[in-house]
């Protein structure tokens, strides 16, 4: 074989074992919940089984040996001639580390690991305690052979060879019995290994309960460079073979296009230009598909983790799983794997109670850990949640106040939340002492700086006796994102969706008077919260002539975004649109401007930059600078007292009926002038974002409203999208956002109501939205679904 | 004589060492990664040689073996098992099921030549 034909199996043998071995340990862990069945048991057997066929093939004997006596003892549990108990379990836990060590050896120096792991051998050896069980000894046998040359087997099929084939295949056998002999000594039968057994397990027996295996830290370098399994993906070839056929048709339009350039036809540009846009959205999905891993191989070793980690603490800990295949760009994935770790530890460590504790408090004594992944607009939520003890928020401010990093009279006036967001600062460990499992150095401010870096947000809940539920929020991928884009000082920018919260626009007398000073900061009163304001042109410093004053404006337009949790409003000469821009990191020597994210390139062909929304609310001051900074009580008290309170987009509908939904259905609020409604079949629609959008007119669905429309000109509309597809709302006019704490109270006879409500003094009808779309578009869900 | 041989192995890296041999020996080979997908591959083409090995999701190498002989285009089709079982049992289950040979894990390439070339007289 040649050396890198070698090398190339190596590396194949490496990625193939780590992602077998990482299945064997969670079917194994299956096994010992008791939901074995012999699916499982087969499973775990063709892992290793496996591993030692290649690795067998590849010159590799250490290895082979180990995933050998390893396959024997399996072959006895799959046969049910023995039962999985918690002995062998652990030992063949060992085993799946041993083998993990040794690939990790082989992976890093390129030859196979020294180490013997006698003790583990002789530990699978002595597990296998079926005698009677174990196949005849096998002499050496030919490594090959025709099945109608054999004599061997009973002859119950009894196929009779002609006398001169035997003959020849005799020869045949001799010829390779050095061969196969040779072979035999590295890869005994079970036999062989019984009767060498007990010499070896004479020496382990005594601390054979627990195998230590471990590859000596020296010989494991690897451990701070990724191993070959983390750097490579497997694509489907169909998806390749996609991507393939799409950069063929890509190269065509290209040629249509550059020959369409020199010979100007508009017509057939056009017809280019369309095609080119249709297969490049086509081959951005497909490429992005192939960059798509499902959550589930970060989450397929917590099943190991939590098991380890629960027999350390002496806890029962239940780990439920939901959601595996949902979808999440590699280098995201890759993002979230130690975050979510160490919060799974927490959870088990600071959460879930001891068995006895849990029997005193009237809980089941297994604890329930609750992993949870699924895609909500746009974006994957991934919810950790466990039923233990939640945080005890006291503890929480007591400590806080013990490292100064509150003080006590901030402690007293604190409300939930903002205690709730202590646990983020840094420095701050709840644990009383530090224990193995959590608390060595990387604590939850880590965590949420890591999911932060990835445009993710962290959100924590707690009830004390009842549990805890960390709730992250993270995008599909970082390569391409929605933004808003603004202008200011002739400068456009793009600011990302995931930080947005809302636009405000003043315009005429509240434009003059809205914006007030407190302590020379300006500030904005919406829905009657102050929201601080910093200008895009004087942070920035961007074209001081052109940059607009408070007072001497027709229109102010403000964007309200979402910095460490806290809202506050960036003032900008225009808003755009919204658009999906590409992400372009920005070169070194302007990578330490805090204020970007990154850099884009817009459809003129000019540079956007990205902003990037906490370095540019550090920038102005309208957020604490750092961390380290305690939580400012006054300023967080916009989100605290919202508790219970919902905001609410009121609008009117056949005229004078005011309505509302909550703002979170609402994606966005548009008008469209009558010319551009289209028919399909007996429904009105728009074309909008590249989607044919269906307008539901809310009032012909309602009972007691009416079809007249304020302004016939145009169509206010409220877009409300599920799924990547959307649907129109007309309504009358658009009123207002309040943000209210109501009662709902029902209705007997609303049709598409879900109640009405008092909302600032008046009767208000809540629209019952699922049901609207159900009926008016029953293809919208069916679709969808 | 080039012949056109099928692989089926669950395994990424016993499938290329299997093909590149074959290769390197002058066959085309053709890749399946179990039972199943070895039926797809040979919906529409022939092949000389079925090089398949036993233990494999979804469909083993028995089962692919007495499929593969009720199909009359693969009835006289040579058949080898790839097989670490010292198992008589499971041996006798793919001569039953009408494969024509066997080899054994690990073998080398050599070894992989020799019964190829005698299952496929030049």
């Amino acid at each position: 074989m040649n050396e890198s034909l070698q090398q190339e199996l190596v590396k194949d043998l490496l990625v193939e074992s780590y992602e077998g071995l990482d299945l064997f340990d969670r079917e194994l862990l299956g096994i010992e919940q008791g939901q074995g069945g012999s699916d499982r048991l087969n499973i775990i057997f063709r892992v290793i089984h496996t591993i030692k066929g290649t690795a067998g093939c590849i010159g590799l004997g250490r290895i082979e040996k180990l995933a050998h006596s390893g396959e024997n003892l399996m072959s006895l549990l799959r046969d049910g001639k023995l039962v999985a108990t918690g002995e062998i379990v652990s030992a063949l836990l060992s085993l799946s580390d041993a083998l993990r060590g040794m690939l990790r050896v082989l992976e890093s120096t390129g030859s196979e690991s020294t180490v013997e792991h006698t003790d583990l051998l002789a530990q699978l050896e002595r597990l296998q305690i079926a005698p009677s069980a174990t196949p005849a000894p096998v002499v050496a046998k030919p490594t090959y052979g025709l099945f109608d040359d054999e004599d061997d087997l009973p002859a119950a099929a009894a196929a009779v060879a002609p006398i001169d084939e035997i003959h020849a295949d005799a020869e045949y056998d001799a010829e390779n019995e050095p061969a196969a002999a040779a072979h035999h000594e590295t890869a005994p039968t079970a036999a062989v290994i019984t009767a060498s057994a007990p010499v070896v397990a004479a020496v382990a027996a005594p601390a054979a309960s627990r195998a230590p295996v471990s590859e000596a830290p020296a010989a494991d370098p690897s451990r701070s460079t990724a191993s070959v399994a983390d750097n490579a993906i497997r694509v489907d070839i169909t998806q390749l073979d996609k991507v393939m056929n799409l950069v063929g048709e890509l190269v065509l339009a290209r040629n249509q296009i550059v020959s369409n350039t020199t010979v100007f036809d508009q017509a057939a540009l056009t017809t280019a230009a369309q095609r080119l846009n249709i297969i490049t959205t086509e081959l951005q999905e497909s490429v992005m598909k192939t960059r798509m891993q499902p959550i589930g191989n970060v989450w397929a070793k917590f099943p190991r983790v939590v098991r380890d980690v629960a027999k350390d603490l002496g806890k029962k800990v239940r780990l439920v799983m939901q959601g595996q295949t949902t979808e999440l760009d590699r280098t995201i994935i890759e993002a979230i794997k130690d975050p979510l770790t160490h919060i799974v530890r927490n959870s088990i460590d600071h959460g879930i109670e001891s068995p006895e504790r849990r029997t005193a408090g009237g809980k089941a004594d297994e604890g329930l850990l609750s992993l949870r992944a699924f895609h909500e607009g746009g974006q994957v939520i991934i919810e950790i949640m466990d039923d233990g003890n939640g945080i005890d928020l006291e503890r929480v401010k007591a400590k806080a106040v013990s490292k100064n990093l509150i003080t006590a009279e901030q402690a007293g006036r604190m409300t939930e939340r903002e205690a709730i967001n202590l646990i983020f600062l840094p420095g701050l460990s709840t644990a009383e002492k530090i224990s193995n499992v959590s608390g060595r150095g990387v604590g939850m401010d880590v965590v949420k700086t890591n999911i932060e870096k990835i445009g993710g947000s962290i959100d924590l809940q707690t009830q004390c006796g009842q549990g805890t539920t960390l709730r992250i929020k993270i995008p599909l991928t970082l390569a391409i994102i929605p933004a808003l884009i603004v202008t200011s000082g002739g400068a456009r920018y793009a600011i990302p969706q995931v930080s947005l919260l809302e636009l405000v626009r003043l315009e005429g007398a509240t434009a003059r008077t809205g914006i007030e000073k407190l302590c020379g900061a300006p500030v904005y009163r919406l829905r009657g919260n102050l929201l601080p304001l910093a200008f895009i042109n004087e942070q920035l410093r961007t074209a001081p002539g052109l940059g607009r004053s408070i007072g001497d404006d027709d229109v102010i337009n403000i964007v309200v975004l979402q910095a460490d949790g806290r809202p506050f409003g960036m003032v900008v000469d225009e808003i755009n649109d919204t658009e999906e821009i590409v992400v372009k990191p920005l070169g070194k020597q302007l990578k330490g401007i805090s204020c970007f994210a990154g850099a884009t390139i817009m459809g003129d062909g000019r540079v956007a930059l990205i902003l990037d929304v906490v370095g540019f609310a550090q920038h102005a001051h309208v957020v604490a600078e750092t961390r380290e900074r305690p939580v400012d009580v006054a300023k967080t008290s916009f989100v605290a007292d919202c508790d219970k309170r919902q905001s609410l987009l009121l609008f009117n509908v056949g005229g004078k009926r005011r309505m509302a939904i909550p703002l979170a259905l609402a994606a966005r609020l548009e008008e469209f002038p009558l010319s551009q409604i289209e028919h399909t079949g007996d429904s009105e629609v728009v074309q909008y974002r590249g989607q044919i959008m269906p307008l539901i007119r809310v009032g012909n669905y309602i009972t007691g409203g009416k079809v007249v429309e304020a302004d016939p000109e145009k169509l206010s509309v409220v877009v409300y999208s599920e799924n990547g597809r959307s649907v129109g709302f007309v309504v009358s006019s658009i009123n207002d956002i309040v943000e209210e704490a109501f009662e709902v109270q029902r209705h007997a006879s609303g049709r598409g109501l879900a109640g009405s409500a008092v909302v600032q003094g008046h009767v208000t009808d809540l629209l019952d939205v699922p049901a609207l779309i159900r009926n008016a578009t029953p293809s919208f869900y069916a679709v969808a679904a | 004589m080039s012949k056109r041989i099928l692989t089926v192995d669950d395994a990424a890296t016993m499938r290329k060492m299997v093909a590149f041999t074959l290769k390197d020996a002058g066959h085309e080979v053709l890749e399946a990664v179990d039972g199943c997908d070895a039926l797809n591959v040979l919906k529409d083409r022939a092949v000389d040689l079925v090089i398949t090995d036993l233990n494999m999701p979804n469909m083993d190498g028995i089962e692919l073996t007495r499929q593969l002989r009720a199909l009359p285009a693969f009835a006289r089709t040579p058949i080898i098992l790839l097989t670490t079982e010292s198992d008589p049992a499971k041996k006798m289950a793919g001569r039953t099921a009408g494969a024509t040979g066997w080899i054994v894990k690990p073998f080398n390439q050599e070894q992989l030549l020799a019964i190829v070339a005698k299952v496929l007289p030049a």
